[in-house]
């Protein structure tokens, strides 16, 4: 494997799950992604998970309802919900909407189904699993990582608890598209110490409760490359610790250190996260400028970064399928 | 209590000195990556230096308490912290809240472990040993207890009402996870009531039942189709094990839903406050105003509002050369001019990340001031050189939360 991770994956996904640890700007990438996708000709759907208030409102100027609204040439977005997920499930399961209906209103049923452990998880992995019938690739905007974690592991966990009929065979459904070689869980990381202990933490559980989803890519948001010298940090050292500076010059110099520090926290995240998966650095872009914005920037590096897998993308589709791994 | 306060402590800190000297629950809530788990760490910290018997408690499924406590590993049982050690490390100079004038309270903390807080609930309301047992058997008990998301919401409520309720502790500070969650564990005892609820319990139970009473019940008379129908999606050995799930469930019944009611009555009370943490950036600013929204629309106390990583420049193009030319030129003669041009561009860029955090922090404050004005108390606490990984991490930010100049 190269140096740096080959972004190119994502685009090769048919399901793209991501997740991380709050506020590593998940939402963020997951709209960099999907537009990326979007505008080299596939048809692709960014999904939340039954979100209260959707993060991806502020992306995108709208609010994502539970059925897909275009957003954009070939992207759309929605909120999977959990009740119409459910209403979805049960009139594939037996037929009529009459009798969904029917079912549905017995108070004693959605109570039941409302507080029957891991069936939210079931019902919204369920149609996660149906709009991929309807995409080239669905990106999927994962709660934060300890609870995605939980969201994943409902797969295994149904299987002890349900032995046979409809929600067994929805959980093996789940399993399958998790298990397949285009399905793919990409964890968001930044270059701080708490931040990258999480992600570790997070691949490794999700390794033992979901061992056959793959997790091929790390992205490491916010990242500021080195660019110092080891002479120039010796500088930057010598001339913290001057005499002769006064207060402002000390701000100056208090500006260095904190991009060298920033620097440092990037160098060791890359050390630690690529002992676990190749990892795509994207660079640290202004923030508070807007998430659309912000969403645009990322989407830009992402293509650089991805540039010439994405320009030999028609071949690159063939010849992976027959590839050497 | 004598404590040393600056004479011109902002409003913030004095509110926060307020709150963790005199509440007994506060609730720390806030998007992810904001520091919620540090401030809830470090206002528990301040506490118990200030002589209270305090707790810490985190329901966030990844395990960040431990981290900035610098443990490595916090069970489902309250852990000590040693303070001696720190008050050593720490020295007198800022060292909290007058460490040295009286003798310490105390600091524990707990991480909660979802299944074992079940079972504790489980043994303590069971009425026999063979009850508990039956129910730890149970596959749906285990499912429940064990490791479907929502179920630490459950559990942090109970195991809140148990140390609430103990009397150990003079202030418990309670870490909430992310915001999407965070709602559902102010709902959780809402929910499990629902659950739990009286008349889906009796539909699969009738007054004298026993185990083959329930079957019968469950394939008679009006419940028949729906029985059906659950049985249909759900497999019958699923609604077979629920049905005894239910059976041995019913005697837990009562003293479990009184425990949630009672949780619902402790967020409400006048000694529980809540802290809404935030970093000065879009994503986490709009998860603090709605949570502001949130919370004022239950009725719940806000205490402060603390706004946390922050950035800071004070000058404006500032001529480089003239402030350090001189300096750099001594020390190295061929990088000096390289460095003067990089310190003044990560300058102007520091700068410009410190105005775009201002206008953030500006339109939190001006959500905190509420419709009714009142106004909330705001903390600004600078973005910390070293992340703050242990106890002695936490002590440096007493300076920004509690110590602040008006």
């Amino acid at each position: 494997m190269a140096d740096s991770g080959d972004s190119s994956v994502l685009f090769r996904s048919r399901v793209l799950f991501m997740t991380g640890k709050g506020g590593t700007g998940k939402t963020t990438l997951a709209a960099a992604v999907a537009k990326l996708a979007a505008a080299q000709g596939r048809r692709t759907l960014l999904c939340e998970l039954d979100s209260q208030r959707p993060s991806l409102t502020a992306i995108f100027s709208r609010v994502p309802s539970y059925l897909p609204v275009v957003v954009g040439e070939n992207l759309s977005i929605c909120n999977v919900e959990w009740m119409p997920a459910l209403d979805d499930w049960l009139a594939d399961l037996v037929g009529a909407g009459r009798i969904v209906r029917m079912i549905m209103k017995n108070r004693m049923i959605s109570i039941f189904l409302e507080a029957t452990p891991g069936a939210r998880d079931l019902m919204l992995l369920h149609r996660v699993a149906k709009l991929a019938e309807r995409y080239d690739l669905v990106v999927v905007d994962m709660p934060a990582s300890g609870n995605a974690t939980g969201m994943l592991s409902v797969v295994s966990t149904s299987r002890r608890l349900f032995d046979t009929g409809p929600i067994r065979r929805c959980a093996e459904d789940i399993e399958s598209m998790l298990a397949r070689p285009d399905t793919n869980l990409v964890l968001v990381a930044l270059p701080e110490e708490m931040v990258v202990n999480e992600t570790r933490e997070t691949r490794a559980r999700i390794q033992a409760e979901v061992p056959r989803l793959r997790q091929p890519l790390i992205l490491l948001n916010r990242a500021t490359p080195v660019t110092l010298s080891a002479e120039e940090r010796l500088l930057l050292d010598q001339l913290a610790s001057s005499a002769e500076l006064g207060v402002d010059g000390r701000e100056l110099v208090e500006a260095g250190r904190w991009e060298e520090r920033l620097e440092c926290a990037t160098a060791e995240a890359l050390e630690r996260l690529r002992a676990l998966a190749p990892v795509v650095v994207l660079p640290v872009l202004a923030r508070g400028e807007g998430a659309a914005r912000v969403a645009g920037q990322l989407t830009a590096a992402l293509a650089r970064q991805s540039r010439v897998k994405v320009d030999l993308v028609g071949d690159a589709g063939r010849s992976a399928s027959g590839g050497s791994r | 209590m004598i404590t040393v306060r600056a004479p011109l402590q902002s409003a913030g800190a004095a509110a926060l000195c307020e709150l963790a000297g005199s509440q007994k629950l506060l609730v720390c809530v806030g998007s992810g990556g904001v520091g919620k788990t540090t401030t809830a760490a470090s206002v528990a910290l301040w506490a118990a230096l200030a002589g209270r018997r305090v707790l810490v408690l985190t329901i966030d499924p990844a395990r960040r308490l431990a981290n900035s406590l610098g443990l490595t590993e916090i069970g489902n049982t309250e852990v000590k912290i040693p303070l001696e050690r720190l008050m050593k490390a720490a020295g007198s100079p800022g060292g909290g809240p007058a460490t040295t004038t009286r003798p310490a309270g105390e600091l524990w903390a707990m991480m909660l472990d979802p299944k074992s807080t079940l079972d504790d609930v489980i043994s303590r309301v069971s009425k026999d040993a063979k009850t508990r047992d039956a129910i730890f058997e149970n596959r749906i008990y285990r499912q429940i207890a064990g490791s479907f998301s929502g179920s630490q919401e459950y559990m942090a409520t109970e195991r809140l009402y148990d140390v609430y309720g103990s009397g150990r502790y003079d202030l418990i500070v309670l870490d909430t996870p992310p915001v999407k969650n965070a709602l559902d564990f102010l709902e959780a005892p809402g929910r499990l009531s629902r659950f739990l609820d009286r008349q889906v319990m009796k539909w699969f139970l009738t007054p004298e039942q026993d185990e083959s009473a329930v079957s019968k019940r469950l394939l008679l008379g009006t419940s028949a189709v729906v029985y059906r129908l659950l049985g249909h999606i759900f497999g019958r050995e699923f609604l077979k094990e629920l049905s005894v799930f239910f059976t041995l469930f019913r005697d837990l019944y009562d003293g479990m839903r009184e425990r949630h009611e009672a949780v619902g009555r402790i967020f409400g009370d006048a000694r529980t406050s809540f802290v809404v943490v935030s970093a000065p950036n879009e994503p986490s600013v709009d998860v603090a105003t709605f949570f502001l929204h949130e919370l004022r629309q239950r009725k719940l106390r806000v205490g402060a509002v603390v706004v946390n990583q922050l950035h800071r420049a004070r000058l404006v193009n500032p001529d480089v050369d003239a402030l350090i030319g001189r300096p750099a030129r001594e020390l190295s003669s061929s990088l000096a001019a390289q460095m003067l041009a990089r310190l003044g561009a990560a300058h102007r860029r520091l700068r410009d990340l410190a105005a775009l955090e201002r206008q953030w922090v500006t339109r939190l404050a001006v959500e905190a001031v509420g419709p009714g004005g009142g106004g909330l108390p705001m903390v600004e606490v600078d973005r910390q050189a070293v992340e703050v990984h242990d106890l002695v991490g936490l002590l440096g930010l007493h300076r920004w939360l509690f110590e602040a100049r008006s």
